[in-house]
């Protein structure tokens, strides 16, 4: 059996939870904890170790979704999580602009040392004051190569849509 | 629809260079205690900004020396008798009160200042309301000012570490230049200590270097590349390591048929 792994990771609240919720074909496997520090004016619960989801794509061939935990004094697991990963979906909350230096922080780790292929989900587009992919692309200082997509991480169809077109980038990449 | 924010977790730099970039216009509401500013913003570039209510009326003309009480009321008068479409400039050049020049460089000096001063404010509420436009009667420069040069300005004005740290977190990083930076250098006035620093960027040399090269400080060095940085003329990146380090062709490649099997599996879910 072969398994290839995709890394969701994001800041806290940006919804890693709940996107690989919305696609998993089992119960995620979340260590969810009464967030203890700041996080706690956010959400009374987040995730602090990490998420696991998990889709079979065939017989001999499983894909696990792996979900970073978004405070910083769990960032050395992100090092174990990356390793050997295909590829990397970045969730942004399009609502909190407080959020986009972190998210720059996470990119930054992950894509600096590493030639991953990566997309950026600009996470509820469904709310009203959401800034949009255009404007996230430009608040987080990424080049017109990279994607950043629109995504509500609670729907099954745009969290498809954005694991796809990191597919799309990854095969591009993929050697025949 | 608003872009809502606090300049403390998304910097007055970092939205200008978002409406420079993005060609936005529209109105910047600001406010930080008990002061207020509003900036307005043509397809990227600044045509007005005003830090009291008073200072988006036709009468800062008059208190910048620019008009008299008289000419002013003449100059509304022919404003309303002309119609839509007409610029408060372009009334004032008609009734040659003042030229197009003269008013430029007033209006501008007194834009550019009060944009300076909001560089200083640690934190701030800030709201852009999209395609929100001046009265038609206001004190609009006529010649809008480019976004760069502001944000360098700006940014000269800094003087803490911890701002240029959210971007600049070590000396031990390298510079290098985006994509044609002399071109998009021309809208920006550099110093001669400015230009000494954009001479040594050669995407090898760390901060540290760069600043024992020019016999600069590290902080003076860190400040000046944050304004390049923030005017998108530079990134600046980890020294690449040997140890930790990966480079492209020693990345893990997949097999494209692995890839497609997975395409596969996730459109039919």
């Amino acid at each position: 059996m072969q398994t290839v792994k995709m890394v969701i990771s994001g800041a806290v609240n940006a919804g890693k939870t709940e996107f690989i919720k919305a696609i998993s074909e089992i119960e995620v496997v979340s260590t969810e904890r009464r967030a203890t520090d700041d996080t706690k004016m956010i959400k009374k619960e987040t995730t602090v170790a990490m998420d696991f989801g998990r889709i079979a794509i065939a017989d001999d061939l499983v894909l696990h979704l792996f979900g970073t935990p978004g405070q910083k004094r769990f960032d050395f697991m992100w090092e174990i999580l990356s390793e050997g990963m295909l590829g990397l979906v970045i969730l942004v909350d399009s609502t909190r602009p407080e959020t986009f230096r972190e998210t720059n922080r996470i990119i930054d780790f992950f894509v600096s040392y590493r030639d991953t292929s990566y997309v950026i989900a600009a996470n509820k587009q469904d709310r009203p004051n959401a800034w949009s992919p255009d404007e996230l692309r430009l608040a987080l200082r990424q080049p017109p190569h990279v994607k950043v997509l629109p995504c509500v991480a609670s729907d099954r169809d745009s969290v498809k849509n954005i694991l796809l077109e990191l597919l799309y980038v990854i095969q591009e990449r993929s050697e025949e | 629809m608003a872009l809502v924010g606090n300049i403390r977790d998304f910097g007055l730099s970092d939205f200008l260079y978002l409406v420079d970039r993005g060609y936005k216009t529209g109105g910047l509401h600001l406010s930080h205690e008990q002061e207020t500013a509003l900036l307005f913003f043509d397809k990227g570039k600044l045509i007005m900004a005003a830090r009291k209510p008073e200072d988006q009326q036709a009468d800062l003309l008059v208190r910048l020396g620019l008009l008299s009480g008289d000419q002013l009321d003449q100059v509304r008068q022919n404003l309303t008798a002309q119609g839509n479409g007409l610029t408060l400039t372009q009334v004032i050049v008609d009734a040659q009160i003042a030229s197009r020049e003269q008013i430029q460089n007033v209006l501008q000096g007194f834009t550019e200042e009060s944009v300076y001063g909001l560089f200083g404010w640690p934190e701030g509420e800030f709201r852009f309301e999209q395609n929100q436009r001046p009265a038609p009667d206001a004190p609009v420069v006529p010649i809008p000012i480019s976004v760069d040069h502001l944000i360098m300005e700006g940014v000269r004005r800094i003087d803490e570490w911890g701002r240029i740290k959210d971007r600049i977190p070590s000396t031990d990083m390298i510079v290098r230049f985006l994509d044609q930076p002399d071109e998009r250098a021309k809208g920006v006035k550099l110093a001669p200590e400015e230009w000494r620093i954009f001479a040594r960027i050669n995407g090898k040399d760390t901060l540290a270097e760069i600043a024992r090269k020019t016999s600069l400080s590290e902080f003076d060095v860190c400040r000046i590349v944050y304004g390049f940085l923030t005017a998108g003329l530079v990134e600046v990146r980890k020294k690449p390591s040997v140890a930790v380090g990966r480079s492209a062709a020693d990345a893990p490649r997949v097999k494209k048929s692995l890839v497609n099997r997975i395409i596969n599996r996730i459109k039919g879910m």
